[in-house]
């Protein structure tokens, strides 16, 4: 019988604890200019528009962190976001489901009551925010983002770069919380936990596009619905590419 | 003919090469102002005896400004001004009554009136 080492054991129980490698999530990214709002993981860009009923909290802020008005807009294949001015920052959230699964078998989109036998049950909730302007000042825990990644300090000009992220729960920093550093990228990579102070320090990964995700398996407020309630949580920004 | 002389021009051209390729776009001032080019859209903010203005082209063609609609957001000192901008001749836009601070950040966003698709940047000013 082949042994394992007890640092190889080590090791693969940690990778194991990290969780599974990113969720699916949402994200904003531009498409033809405009802001649209992805459901996807990696470079699976789903079906937004069917889950239009399901989105909530569509907000979107100005350099001092002030309201503005945000909407969701059909747009062909796409939902993208209007907002009344330029925005610095944009936010929002998708209720996804509840999904239960037998032992060794896959999710389906029912509740513990409707599957009395599951193995596990679990509401999914998907939360992001968008940079869309330089920040002069920290951003705070934001209205409807009940897990957040906040950038703390300056963002990098170039990518390569140390970036320090927190991640809070309503509004508390949340130690333990697997992230992965590019989900659309490299979603199978082995996601770091944030320490007790819930900051992670990663290098960034694109001078482009960079989609951070934060996964925290919340405890259950249905019992008789569901297990677990898994919150997603995504930062995204962009840095600014040369002249073309 | 000699190895030296035909390494010499290939040099040359790898180095040419090696440069980043021109901006699709003009990003030279053309009215004294500062110039942001965001994708493929440049926008130039003119701030001339006390009138602010906005010009804005897109792939190096001028945006018809009465084709749309915008707004200014300017933040200095963690106060706010929202001034919507007044289409004028061309591709240029007029902000009436603004007052660029220094040490401002200045949000513009031009928005189609017929598709609805907008165009925009933010400017840091010192």
């Amino acid at each position: 019988m082949r042994r394992f080492k007890p640092a190889a054991l080590i090791a693969l129980a940690t990778a194991l604890s990290a969780g599974p490698a990113g969720a699916h999530a949402i994200w904003y990214a531009e498409h033809a200019r405009q802001l649209a709002l992805i459901y996807g993981v990696g470079a699976d860009d789903l079906d937004s528009v069917k889950r239009l009923p399901g989105f909530e909290g569509i907000a979107a802020y100005d350099a001092n962190y002030q309201p503005i008005g945000a909407k969701l807009r059909v747009a062909g294949p796409l939902v993208v976001v209007d907002t009344d001015q330029r925005p610095t920052l944009v936010t929002g959230s998708l209720q996804n489901g509840i999904w239960s699964r037998l032992k060794g078998e896959e999710f389906e989109k029912k509740t513990r009551e409707e599957m009395p036998n599951a193995f596990y049950s679990e509401k999914t909730v998907k939360y992001t925010v968008a940079i869309r302007g330089p920040l002069d000042k920290p951003i705070p825990a934001l209205p409807g983002q009940v897990l957040q990644i906040i950038p703390v300090g300056a963002i990098p000009e170039k990518m390569g770069a140390p970036m320090t992220y927190k991640v809070i729960y309503n509004g508390k920093p949340l130690g333990g919380v697997p992230v992965i550093n590019d989900l659309v990228n490299d979603p199978d990579a082995t996601p770091v936990k944030t320490a007790a102070d819930g900051t992670v320090t990663l290098p960034v990964r694109n001078q482009g596009l960079n989609v951070l995700e934060a996964v925290f398996k919340a405890p259950t407020d249905d019992a008789k619905k569901y297990d677990e309630v898994e919150l997603s949580a995504t930062l995204s920004f962009v840095l600014p590419h040369l002249p073309e | 003919m000699n190895a030296k002389l035909l390494a010499l021009p290939l040099i040359v051209l790898g180095l040419a090469a090696a440069q980043p390729a021109l901006a699709h776009g003009n990003t030279r001032p053309q009215h004294g102002g500062v110039v942001l080019m965001a994708g493929e859209t440049v926008f130039e903010l003119v701030t001339k005896a006390g009138a602010v203005a906005l010009y804005v082209t897109d792939d190096d063609e001028p945006v018809k400004a009465t084709d749309m609609s915008g707004d200014m957001t300017i933040s200095a000192g963690g106060k706010t001004q929202l001034v919507p901008l007044k289409p004028a001749d061309g591709n240029r836009f007029d902000a009436p009554g603004a007052t660029i601070p220094a040490n401002a950040r200045v949000a513009v966003q031009v928005k189609d009136k017929a598709t609805q698709t907008s165009l925009g940047t933010t400017f840091t000013l010192n």
